[in-house]
This record gives structure tokens, C-alpha cells and sequence, in this order.
């Protein structure tokens, strides 16, 4: 057990040097869910009232700024594994393959990464957001949103690694990710509430990990809970949803980068 | 389970095959190298010398067969195996954006160094290899010789018994080629390494290698040292160019006949005999050619290398494969690398 958490440890800290490196990187992924919060919150300013109406006192900017923190969490964590791709065409992958650490490490190790990467691009999102003037009254919850943002990103991370170890091209692995992120971020409620989908949308919605995460986020962030589903539930909702993805990225990551690449 | 104590051959391969659909890779091939040897895979590009170091390394499983090193099987003890093994690949697996220590570090980690010794393993690699100086650089700056140091040092740093280095020059300048010979020679001595290596440099093997096996299609055509390749050869080569003639085949056959030709190798017009007198040899193939009036375009007389060793052994140049458009893939390759 200690064997794998300081390999996990060492793959974790060689993707994080990685990344620090690549600071280029940080920028420009904040700018497609800038233009989101900018754009998308000005746009349907308008359509406060129907917020209103489901018991949401403030501005839709307001509203969708949670929903916008987990679109950039989805979308950090979910691309964050396109690099297992890398590292098998240009031999890392077989550096540690033939050293002693587990298979396992290596998927965990990247999964912490990404999931710390993310939660720093979602903290950067929360700054836009104050920045322009975005409601948090109460700034201290910043704090357990980090926290799930990153359980939350580690999930989704185990989906990015499987996908990664299983793909052997980068189409295939862009093809497959760009399928899974879209729907995933809009069968939610992170823009509009649940109760203002159709039934059957909402059932479907109420399938899905980034409901519930978004609906954490938004409460911890205006103090409005909604769509009637109480914080207990969502939490286990999302500590059943990570445990899941990290046995399963770990099973299917070993069997998959023991096949000849 | 066998155990490592004592185990006089640090590789031991039985019968191995390795077949990817119906292309056989690697054809029921056996060998052992003893402890301390430096072993020279040798032959062209898809000859199975990398298929064969990838099961040797964990990273494929034999179709059948068996190979072990240190005395652990590959297939049931991969753990221990890969304990006791280093593999410098074909590839530059070096992180560009890292710098060399850090990448040392990595390597130290990955292979479980004890913290206390990873700094003092690093500073003697850095040493050896020389590379101090430019230690905290990115990988990125470095040269491809310099990015090729820094990978076998990684191969290294946790002082495996048993070394491997697939193709460890290949797209090097001749100098940066030399000098990564000296240093595998240095790391040789100094940590009392078993070293198996691939390549299809001739050179290479000569300079490097106590014994070579050539491979060729799969199969291990011969093992011996670089010496008795040689003299096995019989003394001399005489390499001959012709013009085109119909007698060409009445020609071949009758420079069979002469005395102390051992062997012809045809390859279009041009001749290779192995012949234990060479200078008896030639006025005879002149002879023969005016009768036949046949027109020579060169001769030449030649003391055997390892090239015509390889000839001898497989009936084609070592060169003249695929390995030109290998080259340009990898080439390609590593211009993408450091984009």
C-alpha cells in the first residue's frame, strides 16, 4: 500500500512539473469558459424570470456561474488524459512499464494530477467570475467547492485515462471524448434548472454524476438548493461516482497498456 | 520459481516465438548470455531484434517459449524481472520538458532508489555521462546525442543487472556514435553490467560486443564472437563488379570451381567470393572472364568485416532492407517530439 502511494506520488508529481512547464496551456483553456460566463450569462440575462420562477432570487449570471466552474472542470479532467497517448508513442509509457511500480499507480497518479489541474483552472474561473461582478456572499464556501471540484475532476479524470489507454490513435480519443463531454455538461442542470426540463430530460439528467455536483456547487455558492434533491444524497451520489471511476480506470487502464501498442 | 543466487547466465531464452497474426516475429529462438557479457543482437530493421528485447523487458508476452533473466521468468515473475533490469529504447523517452536531473529523478523514483542515495547516483551518472554542467537545462535545449546520454543514464541509475539498449546510435553522427560507445564501454566496466544490445550497425557490434547473434527473418542465423565471425570466414573477400553478359551463370559456376573459393554470393553484378588464398584467386577469375569475355568493372580485395560476415549468413546486405524508409519514419518522428 505505501509502494503505491509513492508511485502514485511520482507519476502525480512528474505530471505536475509537466504542466507548471506548459504554463502556455493554463491560459488558453480559460478562455472558452470565460466566453461562457460572459457571453452565455449576458445573453440569457433575460431569462431570469423563468429562473425566478423555480425559487432562484438572484441574476442568471449568478445562476450559471456553479454550472460554469463544472464545465471547466468536465472539460480539464476529461481532455487531461490525451497524454497517456503521448506517452505511449514516445516510449514513457514503457519506462514505467518496465519499472517495478503497478500499472495502477501510474493511472492514479495521473488521475490526482489532473484533478489538482483542474480544481486550479476552476479557482481561476471562480476569480473571472468575482471579477465581473458575479454574487458569492459567502466567500469562505470556496473552500468545500474546491474540495468537491477536485473528488469531482478525479472522477471524471478515470474517464479520461480509460478512454486515453484504451484509444490507439488521438482521433479516437478526441472522437470519443468530445461525444461523452458535451451531453454530459448539458443533460445537467448547470445552465438552466431541472425543473424547467422535460420529464423525460430530468429523469435522464438525474442519471448523471455532473446533476449532482452541479447542484452541490451552486448551493455552496448562492445558498439556493434546488431541484429537491438534499445535499446527503448528492455527496454520496458523488463519493459513489468516484470510487466507482477509480476502481474501473485502474482495471481497465492495467489490461489495456498490457496489450502491444 | 528459480531463484537469482549465482545464476551464471543473466539471460537464458528457450525456444521463443512471438507471432502477431500470421507475421512471425521472433522463430523459435535460443540463447544465453553469461553475466558480464556485452551480447550483440544483430540485423536489419524487422529482423525480430526488438520484438525479442520487448519480451525480455515485460513488455510483450511470448506466444511460446520461455525467457529468463537473472533466473526469473518473464511470463510468471515480472515483477522480479523488471527489478533487475534497465532498457534504454529505440526512442528518446527522455521528457523534454523536464531537465536532466529532473528526469533522472524520475527515473530514480520510478525504479524505488532509496531517497538517501538518489541525489549521489544522480551527481555520478550526470558525472560519467558528462552532462553536470548542463544538468538543470531543459531537455528540450539539449542535442540528440546529449538527449541520448541522458536516456541510457536513466537505464543506469538503479544499477540493473542486466542492461538493455535497443538500437542505441541509430540516428546519431558518427562522432556522437563513438562517443556513446565509449560511455556504454565505461558503464561496462565500472558497474559490472550484463549488456545485451541491439543494431544493425556492423561497426557497432565489432566495437562493442564479446559476442554477436545475427538475426535475420526471425531466426538466429549464427552466435559467435566478432573474432571467430571473422575467421571463420575464411581469409579474404574479393568483391567484383561485372558488366552485364548471357554467361553470366556459365561464368558463376565456373569461379565455383576454382580452388579455395569456400563461397559466392550473388547480388545482381555484383560478386562477393570468401576465398582462403585471395591472391591465387584473382588471375584465375581473370582468366575465366577473358575466355568468357566477360567484361570486369572493378575487383577488389578485401580482409572479411563483420558486413560480409552477415552476408555470408543471410545471403543479403545488411543495408539493403527497408531501412531507408525506417530511417525517414524516424526521422519524422522525432521532429514531432520536439515540437
Amino acid at each position: 500500500m505505501n509502494t503505491l502511494m509513492y508511485d502514485t506520488y511520482t507519476i502525480f508529481w512528474r505530471e505536475i512539473k509537466r504542466y507548471k512547464k506548459s504554463r502556455s496551456g493554463v491560459l488558453i483553456r480559460l478562455i472558452q469558459p470565460a466566453i461562457w460566463i460572459i457571453v452565455i450569462g449576458n445573453t440569457f440575462s433575460g431569462t431570469q424570470s423563468l429562473i425566478q420562477s423555480v425559487g432562484f432570487q438572484g441574476e442568471y449570471i449568478d445562476f450559471m456561474t456553479p454550472g460554469v466552474i463544472i464545465l471547466t472542470a468536465i472539460f480539464t479532467s476529461i481532455f487531461g488524459g490525451v497524454n497517456t497517448l503521448w506517452d505511449r508513442r514516445y516510449g514513457f509509457m514503457n519506462k514505467a512499464l518496465i519499472s517495478p511500480i503497478s500499472r495502477s499507480a501510474i493511472a492514479l497518479g495521473k488521475m490526482f494530477a489532473i484533478s489538482l489541474i483542474s480544481a486550479l483552472q476552476a479557482s481561476l474561473i471562480i476569480g473571472i467570475a468575482l471579477a465581473i461582478g458575479v454574487n458569492f456572499p459567502n466567500p469562505i464556501m470556496i473552500i468545500p467547492i474546491m474540495g468537491i471540484v477536485i473528488l469531482f475532476s478525479l472522477g471524471f479524470s478515470g474517464i479520461s485515462v480509460m478512454v486515453a489507454a484504451t484509444a490507439k490513435s488521438q482521433e479516437t480519443f478526441w472522437g470519443v471524448i468530445n461525444f461523452l463531454g458535451m451531453p454530459l455538461f448539458m443533460l445537467s442542470p448547470a445552465l438552466f434548472p431541472l425543473e424547467l426540463l422535460p420529464d423525460w430530460l430530468a429523469t435522464i439528467a438525474k442519471l448523471n454524476p455532473v446533476t449532482y455536483t452541479v447542484l452541490l456547487v451552486r448551493e455552496m455558492m448562492t445558498g439556493v438548493s434546488e431541484g429537491g434533491i438534499p445535499i446527503l444524497l448528492s455527496l454520496v451520489v458523488l463519493f459513489a461516482f468516484v470510487f466507482v471511476m477509480i476502481g474501473l480506470a485502474s482495471y481497465v487502464f492495467t489490461r489495456e497498456v498490457n496489450r502491444p501498442f | 520459481m528459480r531463484h537469482a543466487i549465482n545464476a551464471l547466465y543473466s539471460i537464458e531464452i528457450k525456444s521463443l516465438t512471438k507471432s502477431f497474426g500470421d507475421v512471425i516475429a521472433v522463430n523459435n529462438i535460443s540463447l544465453s548470455v553469461e553475466s558480464g557479457e556485452i551480447f550483440g543482437f544483430l540485423g536489419p530493421n524487422g529482423a525480430g531484434k526488438s520484438t525479442t528485447i520487448m519480451i525480455l523487458t515485460t513488455l510483450l508476452k511470448p506466444t511460446s517459449g520461455q525467457a529468463l533473466i537473472s533466473g526469473f521468468d518473464v511470463k510468471t515473475n515480472p515483477k522480479q524481472v523488471r527489478e533487475n533490469i534497465g532498457y534504454v529504447q529505440q526512442e528518446l523517452a527522455v521528457d523534454d520538458y523536464l531537465t536532466g536531473r529532473e528526469n533522472l529523478l524520475l527515473q530514480a523514483k520510478l525504479n524505488h532508489i532509496p531517497k538517501g542515495e538518489i541525489d549521489k547516483r544522480i551527481d555520478d551518472v550526470l558525472d560519467l555521462i558528462e552532462l553536470s554542467d548542463k544538468q538543470d537545462k531543459s531537455v528540450g535545449t539539449y542535442s540528440g546525442g546529449m538527449r541520448k546520454r541522458l536516456d541510457i543514464a536513466g537505464g543506469l541509475l538503479h544499477r540493473p543487472k542486466v542492461l538493455f539498449l535497443d538500437e542505441p546510435t541509430v540516428g546519431l553522427d558518427i562522432q556522437t556514435r563513438r562517443k556513446i560507445w565509449k560511455y556504454i564501454k565505461k558503464i561496462h566496466v565500472e558497474f559490472d553490467m550484463t549488456i545485451f544490445l541491439t543494431t544493425h550497425y556492423m561497426e557497432e557490434a565489432d566495437q562493442l560486443c564479446d559476442r554477436i547473434g545475427i538475426i535475420d527473418g526471425g531466426k538466429i542465423q549464427v552466435i559467435d564472437s566478432p573474432k571467430n565471425l571473422k575467421k571463420a570466414m575464411g581469409n579474404e573477400v574479393i568483391s567484383i563488379i561485372l558488366q552485364e553478359s548471357e554467361n553470366h551463370d556459365y561464368f558463376l559456376s565456373e569461379l565455383k570451381k576454382i580452388e579455395f573459393v569456400n563461397k559466392i554470393n550473388e547480388d545482381g553484378s555484383k560478386l562477393t567470393l570468401f576465398a582462403s588464398n585471395g591472391t591465387e584467386v584473382i588471375p584465375k577469375i581473370f582468366q575465366i572472364s577473358s575466355k568468357l569475355d566477360i567484361k570486369i568493372t572493378s575487383l577488389s580485395l578485401t580482409q572479411p568485416t563483420l558486413d560480409d560476415v552477415f552476408l555470408s549468413y543471410t545471403g543479403h546486405e545488411i543495408r539493403d532492407d527497408d531501412s531507408g524508409f525506417n530511417q525517414r519514419r524516424e526521422h519524422a518522428k522525432m521532429k514531432r517530439l520536439r515540437a
